[in-house]
């Protein structure tokens, strides 16, 4: 029977070309709006981490003295940094920051490019589960014993090597020659968890350098650094020495037992630092340190504003009004056809067969409206893309949205059309036979 | 075949109750050709609604094929309606937008029939009707006759146990109403129960049996023709030869 129903609601669609329209239109332009504020919202507060969101955890402590902050910043001193590493009881950790410098090869003919990069250790790439394309990372000696060795992306590989395998090849990074030790394939978590203060929905780094290079190296630091009393730089290493923040930490914990002792062993290391002298706000050792896996992390870093929760909600009262609309134009459009309905249930219809027979009427007209939705949707985020220089990771439809806008076009529709076709079904046969 | 005992039918509004059938009881055989006949307002279709459980009653039981059809739930109603009942309107009540086939074959999918049995059935029905050929025409393409015919083939096709006809020819000119009056007696001929609501004497006349319906009740001159001059349960201040010339007029 289903077919059948499909067949008798497109006829129906097609002899009220006009009315069936402008139900499509207001389903449209309802799903439309909500979709597009959905998916920016869905994109931004997509965990990428997965499973392993638990397992990875971002290092916080509250370094400042007091009157100053009166939150934990996401950054951490290079002093600490050194400090942390220390500690062998994190499976993986990685400190890390974005520099940029430009970048030559050895073909004499390549005009120089500045690429934004990532100074950090060799634990970066297994945290963060990062796919290697050709080669690997750097030895975890070269994060102790410094070494020019570099990691490239796929993007960077095919525009400085053609797409070849590249490892043993050298790249200059502002001048210095890096030997090529790796090649990522093509990697973009979205949002950026591992480091959402530069954009959490940038691109990701093109090139990774070995973060024991930065005292020699000296890296510009493009990112933020952030400093709470007044300190003398006259060098960089008057830098490294500073109580100034600007670099991220990361650890890899597997269970919450090993959460609790590194969290533990962190108190311990704020103590032995207030007792030198360092991190004189009067909060205690043990909440002087902030332990966040990614989903707290993101949460805590802002990376889904409220305005956009705020959108959503709006967007969604709005496909109500939508809704209503549609449900006054559904009633008028069924109860048109009364007569019909009390011929079909006069020679053998229940009431349930004309219900299922107005349901996928209003169905399909959901299904249409859900994907001129759609459309409305992809226009809207290429609108917002090309006009106001949104990233194109947040006004990218995703893929999932071909499946929920037409599944929320429908549901939407049916919920709609309830009430209409509970009218039309309860229809009394013989109030319609006799006046036809 | 049908038997209705005691039925009464009253449609009640804040301020009125009327009563539009009161202790109405009737017995039609199977294979019987019946005409019900009465002035308007008369409760003929009120009959005929309750007769083909498109209504509900108020009070009594109704018999119909030897079931109780008196407190059906609503999909057993439909159920038998579609398979035990053909309807034919004064008005044809063909569905504008379907084809002749797809008319005659709409309560054939509410029973569940495969395309193939549907369209025997269709090809049937509208051969019975002389109408074969139209078998993709849309209803406004054919005359008031002929729209009877395929509402008589759509009534016809899922070979129901009786036939429920209001005012068949109301709509139809003269020789329209006597092809379609030969083609139902032809139809009552083959063994279906046919009842039919008519203010036509002549066609009243040609059917088996008379009954005429006065304030909601049942008077059945076939009876009183033979001499019985039985009224049943009639109201006791009505005249019966009123009665009589009411019918004939």
């Amino acid at each position: 029977m289903f077919f059948y129903y499909v067949d008798l609601a497109w006829r129906s669609i097609k002899k009220t070309p006009v009315l069936s329209l402008l139900m499509v239109l207001a389903i449209s332009i309802g799903i439309g709006i909500t979709i597009t504020t959905l998916n920016v919202y869905k994109m931004m507060s997509f965990n990428p981490a997965g499973e392993r969101s638990d397992e990875l955890n971002a290092v916080q402590l509250w370094s400042q003295g007091p009157d100053s902050w009166d939150e934990f910043n996401s950054l951490v001193t290079y002093q600490d940094v050194m400090n942390l590493r220390n500690n062998t009881l994190p499976k993986r950790q990685a400190a890390m920051f974005r520099t940029g410098m430009a970048v030559q090869t050895e073909d004499a003919n390549f005009a120089p490019i500045l690429e934004s990069i990532r100074v950090t250790d060799s634990d970066f790439f297994k945290l963060f589960d990062v796919p290697f394309l050709y080669g690997s990372v750097w030895d975890k000696s070269v994060d102790t014993e410094p070494a020019y060795q570099v990691v490239i992306n796929d993007k960077l590989n095919q525009k400085l090597f053609a797409g070849q395998n590249s490892v043993g090849k050298v790249i200059y990074l502002n001048r210095k020659p890096y030997q090529v030790v790796g090649v990522i394939e093509a990697w973009d978590p979205k949002p950026k968890y591992y480091d959402p203060t530069n954009g959490a929905f940038n691109d990701t780094d093109q090139i990774f350098v070995p973060f024991s290079l930065t005292p020699i190296e000296e890296f510009d630091i493009w990112g933020n650094t952030s400093g709470w009393k007044f300190e003398t730089m006259n060098s960089y290493s008057d830098r490294l020495n500073s109580e100034k923040v600007w670099l991220l930490y990361w650890v890899e914990l597997p269970n919450k037992d090993a959460v609790a002792s590194y969290r533990s062993w962190l108190s311990n290391y704020v103590a032995e630092q207030k007792a030198l002298g360092r991190f004189t706000d009067t909060k205690s050792a043990a909440d002087s340190v902030k332990v966040s896996d990614v989903a707290t992390w993101l949460e805590y870093n802002h990376v889904v504003p409220e305005d956009n929760k705020i959108l959503v909600g709006l967007s969604v009262l709005f496909l109500s009004v939508c809704l209503v609309n549609i449900l006054g134009l559904m009633l008028t459009k069924f109860l048109k056809r009364a007569p019909e309905v009390g011929v079909r249930r006069a020679i053998g219809a229940s009431r349930g067969q004309i219900f299922a027979q107005y349901m996928v009427e209003v169905g399909m007209i959901g299904l249409f409206g859900g994907l001129l939705g759609l459309a409305w949707a992809y226009a809207s985020l290429y609108g917002l893309s090309a006009q106001f220089e949104v990233s194109k990771g947040l006004t990218h439809l995703s893929a999932s949205m071909w499946i929920i806008t037409p599944s929320i076009a429908v549901g939407t529709a049916l919920l709609a059309g309830l009430y209409p076709a509970w009218v039309v079904c309860r229809t009394k046969p013989s109030v319609y036979l006799k006046s036809q | 075949m049908l038997s209705m005992k005691n039925v009464s039918k009253v449609f009640k509004t804040d301020l009125v109750e009327t009563h539009a059938l009161r202790d109405f009881n009737l017995e039609v055989n199977e294979g019987e050709f019946v005409a019900v006949t009465g002035p308007s307002g008369s409760g003929k279709t009120t009959f005929l609604n309750i007769a083909g459980l498109l209504e509900g009653f108020t009070h009594g039981d109704y018999f119909l094929d030897g079931i109780n059809v008196s407190n059906l739930s609503d999909n057993k109603s439909a159920t038998i309606r579609n398979e035990k009942i053909g309807f034919i309107f004064q008005g044809f009540n063909l569905i504008p937008d379907l084809n002749l086939a797809e008319n005659i074959e709409v309560p054939l999918r509410y029973r569940g029939f495969n395309a193939k049995e549907r369209q025997r059935r269709v090809q049937e029905a509208l051969e019975q009707v002389g109408l074969a050929s139209r078998l993709k025409h849309l209803p406004t393409q054919l005359s008031g006759g002929q729209q009877q015919r395929v509402a008589i083939a759509r009534a016809l096709a899922g070979e129901p146990r009786f036939l429920l006809a209001d005012e068949p020819t109301g709509n139809l000119d003269s020789l329209m109403a006597r092809q379609v009056m030969e083609l139902l007696e032809n139809i009552n001929q083959a063994g279906t129960t046919i009842i039919m609501v008519t203010h036509d004497p002549e066609l009243a006349r040609r059917a088996q049996r008379n009954i005429q319906i006065v304030d909601g009740q049942v008077c059945d001159f076939t009876m009183y023709h033979q001499g019985y001059r039985h009224v049943s349960d009639i109201n006791a201040a009505t005249d019966i030869d009123k009665l009589v010339a009411n019918a004939d007029r």
